[in-house]
C-alpha cells in the first residue's frame, strides 16, 4: 500500500516531520515501511509554456521549438511529440543542455507521465495556463510503501485517513476529518435497495447523480492517484479510486440509465450465473459468490469488481454511486475462487467499517461538485443496513497494563494515547479505564484488553521497556528421549562414513510405482507444487535411490544416510467431523553405500557393520526380496527379538553402473527397544576353555543358522561362539562347505573339566549328527 | 715363560674380538679361549699346578686378569653386535606414515543438524523441553488452535498445503505450541524445531520446505521486558556474540501484542551497510505475548498464567552462519555440497 506524503499532510495539522524521520517512526509505532519514492520530482522545476515556432530537423522525428518558458526566458529545445506545435501551450522542465540530433537542446516538453502526472506518454501536456505558471498546482511528493503484510488486521490503514491518524498521534498533533456529513442530501433514497443476507452484506448505501459530466479529471487527481500507484481513468471513476484511498470505503459507480429496474439486489449468485466484468473476462458464478444486481442480472460482483455493461462511459448522464460493506471472509473467498484479487476486495477483506459507507457518500458529493461541474444529487442517500449493537466497552486495570508491558505508563499518557486513536476513555474506578472502540478498530482488530497493551505499548515505544530477566522456578526439563536417540544414530552413522542428506517429504505416483508401492495408499497433497509432488512418502528409500542416482556423476564411491518421517495413511477412514486422522508418522533411518567397482559384497557387510554399531548384537534373516531389491540380497533386519529393519541391495537395474547397499531401519521401534538399564555382572574368576568345530553343509546354508544350532546345543556353560572361517573345494565335495566356529565354555563357580568340556563338545555334535550335519572334529 | 704367553694370549685373543664380525666368531673366541677343555686360558691354568709356588701367585692374578678382560671384551662386543642387529632390524621396518589410513573416512552431519543441535543443547541448558509435532497437522491446530479461523486474512499469508481428507501439511511449528500446552500444562518452557511447508516456487532464495524453531515460556506474570531480556539473551547465545534487538508492531494471530524483532546488523554494527539496506536493522524473528485466546483454547486460564512466544526460521540462520547462496542446496542431496560440513 502507497501512501502520499502530501496527502496525510492534509489530515495532520503542522506536519512538521520529514517523510524520511516519519517513516522511521510509523515504522516503529504502527507498521512496517518498505521505503519512499519520490513521485513528481520534475514538478517543482517545470512551468506551463508557450510554443513559439517548430521546424523539422532533417533525418529525424524530432523538431526543433523554440518555447517561452516564462521566468526561464526563451529557449530551444528538441522534441519528439507529435502534438509539438507552435501556440501550444504545454510544460517546460528545465533539465540540463544536450546535443539531440545534432542540436543543442536546453530543458525538456515534458509528456504527462514524464512529469509523473499520469501515465500519457503519447505526447507533451496540452494545458490551460498562463506562462510560468506551476503545473496544475501539482508540487513533489514522497511515496511512503508500506508491506501490507503488516496492515492485514488494520482495515483502516487501507486509506490516507487511517494512517494519518497514526502520524497524528504518534507526534501528538491534531487531526483533520475530511469528511462534511452534512453535504448528504436528507430525503427518500434515489434508488431501492434489497438485501438478501446482511451477514453477507451488513450496509448497502448509494446515491443517485444526474447531470453528469464524464471527462478526464484535473491534473491534481490524475497526479494524485498516479503517485501511489492507481492508473486515472474518467472524473467518475477517479473520484471513487481518490474515496477508497482515502477513507479505505471502496465505490463503484454504475451507469443509471443502463440498468433495469429501479432496485439494486444484493444476493448470492444463481448457479452458473454469468458476469461480465469489467476487466472483460467473464466469469461464471454459483451461489457463493455475493453479485449485486438489478431486474436483468448482475452488474458486479459484490466486493470485487464491477460489470462491463453497466460502466461508466463517455455518454453516461446519471450515475448510480454504490458505497456497501461486505462480510470479508466471503469476499476472500470469491476473490480466491476467481483468482481476482482487486483494490476493493483486498480491502473489504480486512472487515470494513460498516459505519464508513456514508462517510464516503459524503466525501464523493464534495468532490463530484468540483469534478463535474453541473451534477446534481437526485433524491436522498439509499442505505439499507443491519443492526449492529455497539460493542461493550473494555475494562482496562492500569495495574494489569503495567504488569504485561513490564513499565509503568502514566495514566495521563494511557488516556491521550487512547484518546488520539479515537478510543473513548472513561474511569469509572479509580485505576480501571473504561474504554470504547472507534467503529474501524471494532471489526475484527480490537475487542480484548490484550489488544489495548499494545496500542499504548507501541505509541509509548517498545524502546522505553526495560528488559528484564524472567524469574521463573529453576525446573529440570522433562527429556525428549526419541529425539536424544536420533541424534545418537546421526553421529554413529556420520563417525561411520556416512553423509546425511535431507530430502523432500514428496514422492511421485511415477517413483511410487518403481518401488512397487500402491500410490493410492499414500497420502495425496490436493495442491502440490507440481504434479510430482503429489504423494507424501511412505518410506525414505527412494529419495535415497536419487541421491545415490545423482551422486554417482561425481563420485565412485560413497555412504549416505538420511533420518526423517514416513508418513502413512491412517487405515480408519473419517473421524466424526468428516475429517481424515492424522497419518502415522513413523522415524526411520535409511542409509546406503555405493561403489562403482564393486560386486557389491563388501558394501552390504559394510552397511551391516553400521548397523550393529547403532544396534549391537542384532541379527539378519534373509528374506524374500521385493521387486526393487536384488534377489538373492534382502534380509529383515533383527534386535531384541523385533524386526526392526531391512538390509538388502538395491536391485541392480536399479542402478546405472555399481551397486548400492542399503539399510532401513524404523528407529522409533530401535528407541523403543534400545532403552534398558545397563547391569553389571561380576568378571569371572575362573578361566575358561576354548575349542573348534567345523561343520559341513550345503553351500547356501546360512551360517547364522548353524551357529544358532550349535549353541543351542552347548547349553547354559557357553559363554561365546563366534564364526571363525567358511570353506569350500577339495576335499569338500561340489554344492558342500565347512564352518568353523569357535566356542568358550565356562562357569562362573569353578574351573570346567576336561572330561566336563568333552561333554559339552560331544552333545553339540550329536544334536548337529541329529539334525544331519557332519562334523569335523 | 707363563707370563709371556698369558700376555701374548691376552692381546691376541682380544685383537680377535674386535675384529669379530658375527655371533658365531666371537663364540668361536670365547670357546677358544674360555672352552672348559680346550680354552688356551683354561689349559694355561692346568699348567698351574707345575709351577714353584713362589711363581703361582703372580701367574694366578695375571692369568685372572686376563680372563677378566676377556670375558669383558666378550660381553661387551656381544652386546655391541646385539644392539646393531636390533638397529637393522628396526630399520628394516621403515613405513611410510604419510599414506592414508585406510577406512572409511569420518561422514558429515547436515547443516540443519548442526544448527538445530546448537539450539536444542541452548535451550534445554536454559530449562526448556524440546517436543516434536508431526509434518501433517490439522486445520484446527495449524489455524483455529492458534486464532486463525478460516475466514482469517493471514490465511493467505500462510500459501498451505493441503491434504485430500482434509488436514495439511503444517506451515508453521507454532502447532506444536498448542500441543506442548496441551501436554504439559502451566507452567512451561518449551522449544519445537522442524520441517514446515508453504506453497511456493523454488528459487535460490525461497524453498517450499524449510525449518522453524517455535519457542514458548508460559509461567506467571510474563511481560513484554522478559521477552525483551531472553530475546537478547537466546541470540547472544546464537550469534556468539553480544546483539542489541529492538521490537517494533507486527501481526501474528496467535500473540498479542505481536513484534517484529530486529537485530542491530552484525555486519555494519548499527552504522548502515547493503546487508541491512541501510537501516542499521535486519529483521530476525516474530514474537509476543501469547494471546489470550489461545491460552484458553489450549486449557490454560490466561488471567492465571501469561507467557511469550517466538518463531525463529532456522533454515535462513543456517544460511546465514554458512554463507550459503541458495537454499536449495539444502535439500539437494549433492555431496559436493554436503561434505563441507
Amino acid at each position: 500500500m502507497k501512501f502520499s506524503y502530501n496527502w496525510i499532510r492534509e489530515f495532520v495539522e503542522d506536519l512538521d516531520c520529514a517523510p524520511g524521520a516519519l517513516e522511521k517512526l510509523v515504522t516503529m509505532k504502527t507498521a512496517e515501511c518498505e521505503g519512499i519514492e519520490v513521485a513528481g520530482a520534475l514538478l517543482d522545476r517545470a512551468c506551463a509554456a508557450r510554443v513559439e515556432s517548430v521546424e523539422p530537423i532533417p533525418n529525424s522525428h524530432n523538431v526543433k521549438a523554440v518555447v517561452d518558458a516564462g521566468r526561464y526566458g526563451r529557449k530551444t529545445v528538441v522534441c519528439g511529440a507529435p502534438n509539438c506545435r507552435a501556440g501550444l501551450i504545454t510544460a517546460y522542465a528545465p533539465i540540463g543542455k544536450k546535443v539531440v540530433n545534432g542540436v543543442e537542446s536546453d530543458g525538456m516538453l515534458a509528456s504527462g507521465a514524464e512529469l509523473g502526472l499520469n501515465r500519457d506518454h503519447a505526447g507533451i501536456l496540452e494545458l490551460d495556463a498562463q506562462v510560468g505558471a506551476p503545473i496544475g498546482g501539482c508540487v513533489p511528493d514522497s511515496i511512503i510503501e508500506i508491506d501490507n503484510k503488516s496492515i492485514t488486521h488494520r482495515p483502516d490503514l487501507w486509506g490516507h485517513l487511517g494512517m494519518a491518524r497514526e502520524v497524528a498521534a504518534i507526534l501528538g498533533h491534531a487531526l483533520k476529518d475530511p469528511v462534511r456529513p452534512d453535504l448528504l442530501p436528507q430525503g427518500a433514497g434515489g434508488i431501492r435497495i434489497q438485501i438478501e443476507d446482511l451477514d453477507l452484506c451488513p450496509r448497502y448505501s448509494a446515491l443517485v447523480f444526474e447531470n453528469v459530466t464524464v471527462q478526464p479529471s484535473p491534473l491534481w487527481l490524475q497526479y494524485r492517484l498516479t503517485a501511489i500507484g492507481v492508473n486515472p481513468i474518467n472524473n467518475i471513476v477517479d473520484m471513487t479510486n481518490h474515496v477508497m484511498a482515502e477513507l479505505a470505503q471502496p465505490m463503484h459507480a454504475f451507469d443509471a440509465d443502463l440498468l433495469k429496474g429501479g432496485t439494486i439486489f444484493i444476493r448470492p449468485a444463481k448457479a452458473g450465473e454469468r458476469f461480465r466484468a469489467l476487466n472483460e473476462e467473464e466469469y461464471t458464478l454459483d451461489p457463493s459468490n455475493l453479485v449485486i444486481a438489478d431486474a436483468a442480472g448482475a452488474i458486479a460482483l459484490g466486493g470485487v469488481i464491477g460489470g462491463l455493461d453497466s460502466a461508466i462511459g463517455d455518454k453516461t448522464t446519471r450515475v448510480v454511486l454504490e458505497s456497501a460493506n461486505f462480510l470479508g471472509s466471503s469476499i476472500r473467498r470469491t476473490s480466491s475462487a476467481i483468482k481476482l484479487r482487486t483494490d476493493a476486495s483486498m480491502r473489504f477483506e480486512k472487515a470494513q467499517d460498516p459505519a464508513n459507507t456514508v462517510r464516503g457518500l459524503a466525501r464523493a458529493v464534495e468532490l463530484l461538485q468540483e469534478l463535474s461541474p453541473g451534477i446534481r444529487v437526485a433524491g436522498g442517500v439509499a442505505d439499507q443496513k443491519k443492526d449492529i449493537p455497539a460493542p461493550p466497552p473494555i475494562e482496562l486495570p492500569l495495574d494489569w497494563l503495567e504488569r504485561k508491558l513490564g513499565r509503568a505508563v502514566e495514566p495521563a499518557e494511557v488516556r491521550r494515547i487512547l484518546g488520539q486513536l479515537a478510543f473513548g476513555v472513561s474511569e469509572p474506578k479509580r485505576g480501571v479505564f473504561s474504554v470504547t472502540v472507534p467503529s474501524w478498530r471494532a471489526t475484527k482488530d480490537i475487542s480484548i484488553k490484550d489488544d489495548l497493551v499494545e496500542e499504548v505499548g507501541r505509541m509509548v515505544g517498545y524502546d522505553s521497556i526495560t528488559p528484564q530477566a524472567p524469574l521463573v522456578p529453576t525446573a529440570v526439563p522433562p527429556e525428549n528421549a526419541e529425539r536424544r536417540f536420533q541424534h545418537q544414530a546421526r553421529q554413529i552413522f556420520a563417525d561411520q562414513g556416512f553423509t546425511e542428506v535431507y530430502n523432500y517429504s514428496f514422492l511421485s505416483e511415477d517413483t511410487a510405482r518403481i518401488f512397487g508401492f500402491d500410490p493410492a495408499a499414500h497420502v495425496r497433497v490436493t495442491n502440490p507444487i507440481a504434479s510430482d509432488q503429489a504423494l507424501l512418502r511412505t518410506s525414505l528409500q527412494p529419495g535415497i535411490w536419487k541421491n545415490i542416482t545423482e551422486n554417482q556423476k561425481h563420485r565412485d564411491t560413497f555412504r549416505v544416510f538420511e533420518i526423517g518421517l514416513e508418513i502413512h495413511k491412517p487405515e480408519v477412514d473419517l473421524t466424526a467431523e468428516g475429517i481424515l486422522d492424522l497419518p502415522d508418522e513413523i522415524v526411520h533411518l535409511v542409509a546406503a553405500l555405493y561403489d562403482r567397482d564393486s560386486d557389491g559384497v563388501t558394501g552390504l557387510f559394510e552397511i551391516k557393520r553400521a548397523a550393529e554399531c547403532l544396534l549391537p548384537g542384532a541379527r539378519v534373516c534373509p528374506a524374500e526380496a521385493r521387486s526393487f531389491e536384488h534377489p538373492a540380497r534382502a534380509a529383515d533386519v533383527q534386535w531384541r527379538g523385533e524386526t526392526v529393519g531391512r538390509l538388502f541391495e538395491l536391485h541392480p537395474s536399479l542402478v546405472e553402473a555399481g551397486r548400492a547397499a542399503v539399510l532401513d531401519l524404523d528407529l522409533q521401534a530401535v528407541e523403543r527397544l534400545a532403552a534398558v538399564e545397563t547391569k553389571y555382572t561380576p568378571i569371572r574368576r575362573y578361566p575358561s576353555s576354548a575349542f573348534d568345530l567345523s561343520v559341513i553343509a550345503g553351500l547356501r546354508e546360512q551360517v547364522g543358522k548353524l551357529e544358532s544350532a550349535i549353541a543351542s546345543f552347548a547349553g547354559p556353560l557357553l559363554e561365546s561362539i563366534q564364526f571363525v572361517r567358511e570353506y569350500s573345494g577339495p576335499p569338500f565335495e561340489a554344492g558342500r562347505k565347512s564352518v568353523t566356529f569357535r566356542l568358550t565354555v565356562g562357569s562362573a563357580e569353578r574351573t570346567l573339566s576336561s572330561e566336563e568340556v568333552g561333554t559339552i563338545r560331544g552333545g553339540i555334535i550329536d544334536g548337529m549328527r541329529e539334525l544331519g550335519y557332519e562334523l569335523r572334529v | 715363560m707363563l707370563d709371556g704367553r698369558i700376555q701374548e694370549l691376552e692381546s691376541s685373543l682380544l685383537a680377535r674380538i674386535t675384529s669379530a664380525r658375527s655371533a658365531e666368531e666371537l663364540e668361536a673366541v670365547r670357546v677358544e679361549a674360555l672352552g672348559r677343555k680346550e680354552g688356551a686360558l683354561t689349559l694355561i691354568g692346568k699348567e698351574m699346578g707345575k709351577l714353584a709356588p713362589e711363581d703361582r701367585k703372580r701367574v694366578g692374578a695375571l692369568l685372572n686378569g686376563a680372563k677378566q678382560k676377556i670375558e669383558a671384551a666378550l660381553e661387551s662386543k656381544g652386546r655391541q653386535m646385539a644392539d646393531a642387529g636390533l638397529r637393522v632390524r628396526l630399520d628394516a621396518e621403515w613405513i611410510d606414515l604419510t599414506l592414508p589410513a585406510p577406512g572409511p573416512r569420518r561422514g558429515h552431519l547436515h547443516p540443519m543438524t548442526h544448527i538445530q543441535r546448537e539450539l536444542e543443547e541452548l535451550f534445554v541448558s536454559m530449562g526448556f523441553t524440546v517436543l516434536d509435532g508431526p509434518e501433517v497437522e490439522t486445520e484446527y491446530r495449524n489455524f483455529d488452535a492458534l486464532n486463525i479461523p478460516a475466514t482469517h486474512p493471514a490465511r493467505d499469508a500462510q500459501d498451505t498445503f493441503w491434504l485430500e481428507g482434509g488436514n495439511l501439511l503444517r506451515t508453521h511449528t507454532s502447532p506444536v505450541q498448542v500441543r506442548g500446552m496441551e501436554k504439559l500444562g502451566p507452567p512451561l518452557r518449551m522449544i519445537a524445531p522442524g520441517r514446515v511447508f508453504r506453497n511456493e516456487s523454488v528459487d535460490a532464495s525461497h524453498e517450499h520446505t524449510f525449518y522453524q524453531i517455535e519457542g514458548m515460556m508460559v509461567d506467571r506474570n510474563i511481560s513484554v521486558a522478559h521477552l525483551l531480556y531472553f530475546m537478547r539473551i537466546m541470540l547472544t547465545a546464537i550469534f556468539h556474540r553480544d546483539v542489541n534487538v529492538r521490537l517494533r508492531p507486527g501481526y501474528f494471530p496467535f500473540v498479542e501484542p505481536g513484534f517484529e524483532l530486529d537485530l542491530q546488523c552484525l555486519l555494519c554494527g548499527g552504522s548502515g551497510c547493503p546487508v541491512c539496506k541501510q537501516s542499521g536493522w535486519v529483521e530476525q524473528m516474530g514474537c509476543g505475548l501469547v494471546h489470550p485466546n489461545v491460552l484458553r483454547m489450549s486449557g490454560i486460564d490466561p488471567e492465571e498464567w501469561s507467557g511469550f512466544a517466538f518463531g525463529l526460521g532456522i533454515t535462513r540462520l543456517a544460511m546465514m552462519r554458512y554463507g550459503i547462496d541458495d537454499i536449495r542446496l539444502l535439500q539437494g542431496g549433492d555431496l559436493r555440497f554436503l561434505e563441507q560440513f
